[in-house]
């Protein structure tokens, strides 16, 4: 058949079909290798990099990527393994390279970027680093699966200890899951020390756990098996964002996690690494961070009016009092705080969360339970004890990404203590329903 | 889909009345979102589940350079393109090709060789860079260099009017650490999407000679590359890949780790370290190998049990005319809209199933514009495996940028199908002449798979 682009075809191709590999033709001059450690996921680091190399081409990033527990000790190296930027959520880590004189500092323009949201800062008082992005802690929830049951979305963590959650709640495993710790401290700043346990203890009676790498919180809130998960809002946000059908609460008693971006003391290219910490602090780096598969919370207020329409805007929810959790603080306590957790709620979990059934069967059937009660709400340690630099120094290592440990002689001693307030719990419940 | 449904799809696909309308539901998923291309088979079981989560969690993993913290995970490269598989298979999706000039390989990687054949028949890699592009090394090991894409482009008018601007890339070569790489030939490639890949690999061999032996219209042919086996030690029928280079899932997940990441595996326990790349022969590893069997596993489950997202608006008069066109202008005689799957002893929920993957499997001559100029195994340098059509008028919707044809030269559906040439010129010429609205109702049927 011969037809009007037969000809053409023949012209585009005769023009097009030299050979795929051009040669002779030099390639654009060289750019500057800029090598950033990180962990974010590549959603993330994707988007950054085209963003930047477009706007910097005279720069090309090279990605190292690795768990802040692993980042740690890279950075601690001699030379620092030539890393220009390090840029990663881990408050702690970040604070420990300062501390240990490994960073320079930022020595940014922070004009339009605030240096806290509520009690939480948002920039090393130093000068060493700056925090990029932040994320919220709250509740996933599948809003039909609650309405069947005639359930409200829980407003705060204490509506979590309703036993109509008994055995729908995700909760990923502090020790386990790298954004969980502060969650547990968020309960014990707000509630204090011995009423925070033992909210977290009836809420960890009604929960199913969930280890790393397994399903996502808000694949089991969405299907309907769980209804609320506890997470940190932007997996859930990019869910929604990608059609999934569940909804995001922010608790009265919040939190963020904020991700930071610094420059190694060492780095070969400081001023690379720096104009790639501009960029990601800049206007246009900034609003990346509500990219559907990415939905973090920007740290320059000025970019929200620019975001979808519903993003949730933590300064405006600080002036309400949100986001009091001041993560400095709890800084030194998280993981002796999620290892507790582990070694409390979670080692023996079906045993915990059965007790807890009783405990509501018993209180539903009119029956006084207190004795029960203030054994599950009992933890090994009490808060004193917990501020004990030694026993904090146990658990320091302990940072996102960190594989489980096997349980030391301290977590032993705790394990077996809270079998042993199981067994009281158990003998009380006994008592009362003989 | 129960056992008596799908006899009866069977039936009626022997009976030629099976439309690819009708999915077989225990392995797609009516998702039209974001994640379409991310859901497993409905009705897995628990233990099923947790196996398919351990694979996607290791499908997104960003993987650590040895010596590290995470043994899991650690190993990437000596060289290597991307961090994670993810990289360049966002969402599970395509990928595309650079636009701007200077624009970094996302998602895209250029394969090389050298005239001649290789070990088992397959292309003769280049004695200094090896069969693939590396750009990026761990700290200490030079990446290979750098490579850019310009373009070319011309404008085509159709009847009626509408123009419509072809693109063809050119690739040039700079920083090269290893000495100079031409001669080389060479193949671009941008990422596949990865749903659906366990139906593909399940389809028999004997129903690839079968297809191939048909009888077809236009002077249509196809033929079943035969591809080396790594773990069977013999030459097999390919399936996967766009020149049907790789003879099952399995394998096309560890050549993808060892070539994009740098990851060994089972199957291949080297690095990809050539002779002339010392520092990469002497850099630390991540184990041996370095991604375990269980992983390699858990990685071919997850993918082998990724479901390939329903077809939307099928009623609608728009669709179903283009549908029709699209058998009509000869469309169908390679991209099948019914292909049945074989045993599959590993996973049987792939097995004997009716499957609307739009596609044959099977080598075809693209003619000239398509043409890399770079056998693999029996593929000429004109041959290419046809693209699977599943799912793809969701590809828009879940990248932001995708990409078209084996090197992303096409931006749109429109773009690949002027592109077609050789076995499937009269197709593109029947295409090219339609009116505009047929033109369009034909698209809009592509839109709906």
């Amino acid at each position: 058949m011969t037809t009007r682009i037969d000809p053409i075809r023949r012209r585009l191709l005769a023009g097009l079909a030299a050979s795929l590999v051009a040669p002779g033709l030099l390639a654009a001059e060289t750019r500057r290798t800029v090598r950033v450690l990180t962990s974010y996921p590549d959603a993330v680091v994707a988007r950054f990099e085209s963003a930047f190399e477009a706007a910097h081409p005279e720069y090309r990033l090279q990605f190292v990527w690795r768990m802040p527990h692993d980042a740690q000790p890279y950075l601690e190296a001699p030379g620092q393994n030539g890393v220009d930027v390090y840029w990663a959520a881990s408050p702690r880590v970040f604070s420990a390279l300062a501390r240990a004189g490994r960073l320079q500092k930022l020595g940014l323009d922070t004009t339009g970027l605030p240096d806290r949201l509520g009690n939480a800062p948002l920039a090393d008082p130093d000068g060493y680093y700056r925090c990029t992005e932040m994320a919220g802690y709250g509740f996933v929830v599948n809003p039909d699966a609650l309405a069947g049951l005639g359930l409200a979305a829980p407003a705060d963590w204490s509506d979590l200890a309703d036993p109509r959650y008994a055995g729908r709640i995700a909760l990923p495993i502090p020790a386990r899951v790298g954004f969980a710790p502060p969650m547990v401290e968020i309960v014990l700043q707000a509630w204090g020390w011995q009423a925070g346990w033992a909210l977290w203890s009836e809420i960890a009676g009604n929960a199913v756990l969930l280890d790393r790498n397994s399903t996502f919180v808000t694949d089991e809130v969405a299907s309907g098996r769980l209804l609320v998960g506890l997470s940190i809002d932007f997996f859930v946000a990019s869910a929604i964002a990608n059609g999934v059908p569940v909804r995001f609460a922010y608790p009265r008693h919040g939190g963020i996690n904020p991700a930071q971006v610094a420059i190694p003391a060492a780095a070969p290219d400081p001023a690379g690494g720096r104009a790639f910490a501009a960029f990601v602090l800049s206007d246009a780096g900034q609003r990346l961070l509500g990219h559907p598969d990415i939905r973090k919370l920007p740290v320059r207020p000025a970019v929200y009016a620019e975001l979808p329409a519903g993003y949730y805007n933590p300064f405006a929810a600080a002036g309400l009092g949100a986001f009091d959790y001041d993560g400095d603080s709890a800084r030194t306590r998280l993981a002796l705080s999620a290892a507790l957790f582990e070694q409390t709620f979670v080692a023996d979990h079906a045993a915990h969360a059965a007790l807890w059934q009783r405990v509501h069967a018993a209180e539903a059937a009119g029956k006084a339970v207190a004795a029960a009660r203030r054994a599950l709400a009992t933890v090994p340690l009490d808060e004193a004890a917990a501020a004990d630099p030694a026993l904090r120094g146990l658990f320091q290592g302990r940072l996102e990404g960190s594989a489980a440990e096997p349980a030391g002689k301290v977590e032993q001693a705790w394990r077996a203590r809270a079998a042993a307030l199981r067994a009281e719990a158990d003998a009380a419940l006994k008592e009362v329903a003989a | 889909m129960s056992p008596r449904l799908r006899r009866l799809g069977l039936a009626l696909a022997a009976c030629g009345l099976f439309s690819g309308a009708a999915a077989d539901t225990e392995v797609s998923v009516a998702d039209a979102g974001r994640d379409a291309y991310s859901q497993p088979f409905p009705g897995l079981t628990e233990a099923e589940r947790d196996h398919f989560f351990r694979g996607r969690s290791l499908f997104r993993q960003s993987w650590v350079v040895s010596p590290a913290k995470d043994t899991e995970v650690d190993g990437l490269g000596p060289l290597y393109n991307r961090l994670a598989c993810i990289s360049c298979h966002a969402r599970n999706g395509r990928g595309f090709a650079p636009d701007r000039p200077g624009e970094r390989m996302q998602t895209m990687l250029l394969r090389l060789s050298v005239p001649g054949i290789g070990a088992h028949g397959g292309p003769l890699p280049h004695p200094a860079y090896g069969d693939q592009f590396n750009e990026e090394g761990i700290p200490g090991v030079p990446g290979e260099g750098r490579a850019e894409t310009a373009w070319t482009e011309t404008e085509v008018v159709l009847p009626g009017g509408e123009t419509v601007m072809l693109r063809q890339p050119a690739f040039t070569f700079s920083e090269l650490a290893y000495g100079p790489i031409e001669p080389v030939l060479v193949s671009a490639r941008i990422g596949q999407p990865v749903f659906g890949m366990g139906l593909l690999d399940a389809v028999s061999a004997e129903e690839l000679e079968r297809m191939a032996a048909e009888a077809k219209p236009d002077g249509v042919g196809g033929r079943v590359n035969r591809v080396w086996d790594a773990a069977a030690g013999r030459a097999m029928a390919g399936r996967l890949g766009y020149k049907a280079n790789m003879p099952n899932l399995r394998q096309q997940i560890a050549g993808a780790m060892l070539g994009d990441l740098g990851i060994t595996s089972p199957l291949f326990g080297a690095q990809n370290c050539t002779p002339a790349q010392a520092a990469c022969r002497q850099a630390p590893d991540g184990g041996h190998p370095e991604l375990t069997g269980a992983q390699l596993d858990d990685m071919e489950f997850y993918l082998a049990h990724l479901a390939a997202p329903e077809r939307r608006r099928v009623d609608d008069p728009r669709v179903r005319q283009g549908e029709r066109l699209f058998a009509a202008i000869g469309c169908t005689a390679c991209h099948r809209p019914l292909v049945v799957t074989g045993e599959h002893p590993k996973f049987p929920r792939l097995a004997h199933r009716a499957i609307a993957p739009y596609s044959d499997l099977l080598l075809h001559d693209m003619g000239e514009g398509l043409a890399d100029r770079r056998p693999d195994y029996l593929a000429n340098g004109r041959e290419w495996r046809t693209a699977p059509l599943w799912g793809i008028g969701l590809a828009e919707l879940i990248g932001e940028r995708v990409g078209y044809l084996h090197d992303g030269r096409a931006r749109s559906l429109l773009e690949a199908v002027l592109w077609h040439g050789g076995e499937a010129a009269p197709a593109q010429a029947r295409f090219s002449t339609l009116p505009a609205p047929e033109r369009s109702a034909l698209l809009a049927f592509l839109a709906s798979l």
